[in-house]
């Protein structure tokens, strides 16, 4: 009896918790883009005209049934808790069905559930999340009014039902690999955006600027370009022999990027095509580990 | 200067001898910065990119990568010829590409393509026609398209069954909607006004498109509203996945094989991106000449191509390709149609899931 007793409470902060998450998830991104174009994935089964107003609604609803879930949860409003849970347990049967759909109909498409995290094509575990979101929905109808445990074996009971939840709900969750590999991510440098004129400064600080000055390279780069994690900047000048390209290869990094240069003399006839020019010399300023 | 530090670089489509001097030279000036004296380009650091998980750019070895169309992998290897139709036979294609006349036999069970599954007899001399070899032989072609065009982009103009589709900010294209496939396009295109985007694909007829296949869902947003998807690099052992399409030549200058990618680095500037436009997916920041690896996940053809222009249109499709599986990412690169017949695609069906690796 307790346990059935525990169970039937503890599906109330799961669902408020997951009704408010999935709602705040749309909002943030909404509020970022400053748009709500950005969230219509999670109606793109219905016709493009109603899929504004139906995101507006799912919002709303996941914000309604959350907060509602909570505020009936107490004495005040213990009338309405059925109702509530009811209409949770239909939210996340439409929600199941939802997905289905859109497996079938739109398999390209992520479900939009929370937001920017699901971008990814629902599969078979967002199925069983709604529909064990929904049969948490229904365990709790009757549940009755949400108290604090007396400290002891029933709290533990408690504890331990509501973090076996958390953990099978987050098992059935592929956004919970989103939200890890964001935890641990730092931006590679080659996708790191980086102005050019940031190289260009970098470069005429260094010791590999200075060790070719000699050369006259002139005051702007022939041509310059960024490829993975360096950018490239060619400038003519003359040396002993004639004419060459001083080459500076400069790293996207904020501080103290490396820097290499090396000078290649211009073919005198046509080049043949591709072939690699082999260097008069090169330099190296702390060579960075990326190559 | 061909771009300047902070100056635009046209990139849109580059081809052309200078277009192709630009590439060669710039490989010839990496090549330089980063050699060492008597050593492997790469070498001195393999052990150090070992050690902190390099990404697939630094794991190839620049003295080792491929030349622009060099076939790699284990997969049938696929060769493409373009031309214009000379005469066809049930079992002989004559076709009049750049190198002359060259005649091709036909398979038995070689299909033919023009606006959709046809007799060879049926095509007519002059069409603009992409035979795709049978492996390991020049002269037999088992698969054959006429007349095959696309056009992605966003709608500009439209009205009764004609639109004109903006490329980019430098190329428009007209539409004509055939009666026949209008149904079919409206089910995955239902907004045709200004402002949508749009991707199909039909038959070529000059300067105008029939449209007669939709090449994928019409995205819930309008292009003006594009945003970046904020999708974490996942590189496995080096690499990115995703869909890969294909774009006609823009022009005969145009080079036959290479990749309009989506990430050329926008402190670059691209003629052709519009500038609101963010990249679909964050993908490493390329340049135009640079090489990179293309494997068709569905074939397992393999082949290194140059980057030859900046993928404006793949930029705007967040779209996954569900051939033989859901891609992981959006459009990675959009090949050329020569480029994507030999890595073993079948432009009708608009794209295939591809694996990349960024060859320095």
């Amino acid at each position: 009896m307790t346990f059935a007793r525990s169970a039937e409470q503890m599906q109330i902060p799961l669902l408020a918790l997951v009704l408010l998450g999935a709602c705040a998830a749309k909002m943030s991104r909404v509020i970022r883009a400053r748009s709500i174009v950005v969230v219509l994935d999670a109606t793109s089964l219905f016709p493009p005209r109603l899929r504004r107003a139906a995101t507006m609604a799912v919002c709303f609803t996941e914000l309604c049934l959350g907060a509602g879930i909570l505020a009936t949860s107490g004495r005040a409003w213990l009338g309405w808790a059925d109702g509530v849970r009811l209409a949770t347990a239909l939210f996340f049967l439409i929600a199941m069905c939802a997905i289905v759909e859109l497996r079938e109909f739109r398999p390209g498409v992520g479900c939009g559930c929370f937001g920017e995290l699901s971008s990814a094509p629902p599969g078979p575990r967002s199925v069983l999340r709604a529909a064990l979101l929904a049969a948490a929905a229904l365990v709790s109808l009757h549940g009755g009014e949400l108290t604090l445990p007396p400290a002891g074996p029933t709290a533990a009971l408690d504890l331990g039902i509501l973090m076996a939840e958390f953990l099978l709900v987050a098992a059935l969750s592929p956004e919970v690999g989103e939200v890890l590999a964001r935890l641990g991510y730092t931006e590679p440098c080659e996708v790191r955006a980086a102005p050019p004129q940031r190289a260009i400064t970098s470069l005429r600080r260094s010791r590999a600027w200075r060790c070719h000055a000699t050369l006259a390279p002139a005051e702007k780069p022939a041509d310059m370009w960024r490829e993975l994690c360096w950018w490239y900047l060619v400038y003519p000048g003359r040396d002993g022999a004639g004419e060459c390209d001083i080459v500076f290869a400069v790293e996207v990094r904020p501080r103290r990027p490396a820097i290499r240069a090396a000078v290649v003399p211009r073919p005198t006839g046509p080049p043949p095509e591709g072939a690699p020019a082999r260097p008069r010399e090169a330099a190296a300023e702390g060579v960075s580990p990326a190559f | 200067m061909d771009g300047g530090a902070a100056g635009a670089l046209c990139c849109g489509r580059c081809g052309g001898p200078a277009a192709a001097a630009r590439a060669a030279r710039r490989q010839r000036f990496r090549a330089a910065v980063f050699a060492r004296p008597g050593g492997d380009l790469s070498a001195a650091g393999s052990a150090r990119r070992t050690a902190r998980g390099a990404t697939a750019a630094r794991a190839a070895t620049p003295g080792r990568a491929g030349g622009a169309g060099e076939a790699t992998g284990g997969a049938a290897h696929f060769r493409a010829v373009t031309g214009t139709l000379l005469d066809i036979s049930p079992h002989i294609l004559v076709v009049a590409t750049d190198a002359g006349e060259q005649r091709f036999a036909l398979t038995a069970g070689a299909a033919v393509w023009h606006g959709g599954a046809v007799h060879a007899t049926e095509l007519r001399p002059g069409e603009r026609v992409v035979a795709r070899l049978a492996p390991g032989r020049k002269d037999v072609a088992d698969k054959v398209w006429a007349g095959i065009g696309r056009v992605a982009g966003t709608i500009s103009e439209s009205g009764a069954g004609q639109l004109t589709v903006a490329e980019g900010t430098s190329r428009t294209q007209a539409v004509v909607i055939a009666p026949a496939a209008a149904n079919r396009i409206r089910v995955r295109f239902p907004h045709l006004e200004p402002g949508n985007l749009i991707d199909l694909i039909g038959l070529r007829h000059g300067a105008v498109l029939e449209a007669l296949v939709p090449a994928t869902s019409q995205p819930a947003y309008l292009a003006s509203r594009l945003t970046r998807v904020p999708a974490v690099v996942k590189t496995a052992a080096g690499t990115f996945s995703g869909s890969a399409t294909w774009h006609e030549p823009a022009g005969p200058g145009e080079e036959p094989r290479g990749v309009a990618y989506p990430a050329i680095d926008p402190a670059a500037g691209c003629a052709e991106a519009a500038l609101a436009a963010p990249c679909p997916a964050e993908l490493p920041y390329l340049a135009v000449g640079s090489m990179v690896s293309v494997r068709n996940d569905c074939t397992g053809a393999a082949r290194v191509l140059p980057v030859t222009s900046c993928g404006a249109a793949a930029r705007l499709f967040h779209d996954r390709c569900l051939n033989c599986g859901t891609s992981p990412r959006g459009r990675v690169a959009d090949l050329t149609l020569a480029s994507f017949v030999e890595l073993g695609g079948d432009p009708e069906r608009a794209c295939f899931n591809a694996t990349i690796a960024v060859r320095p």
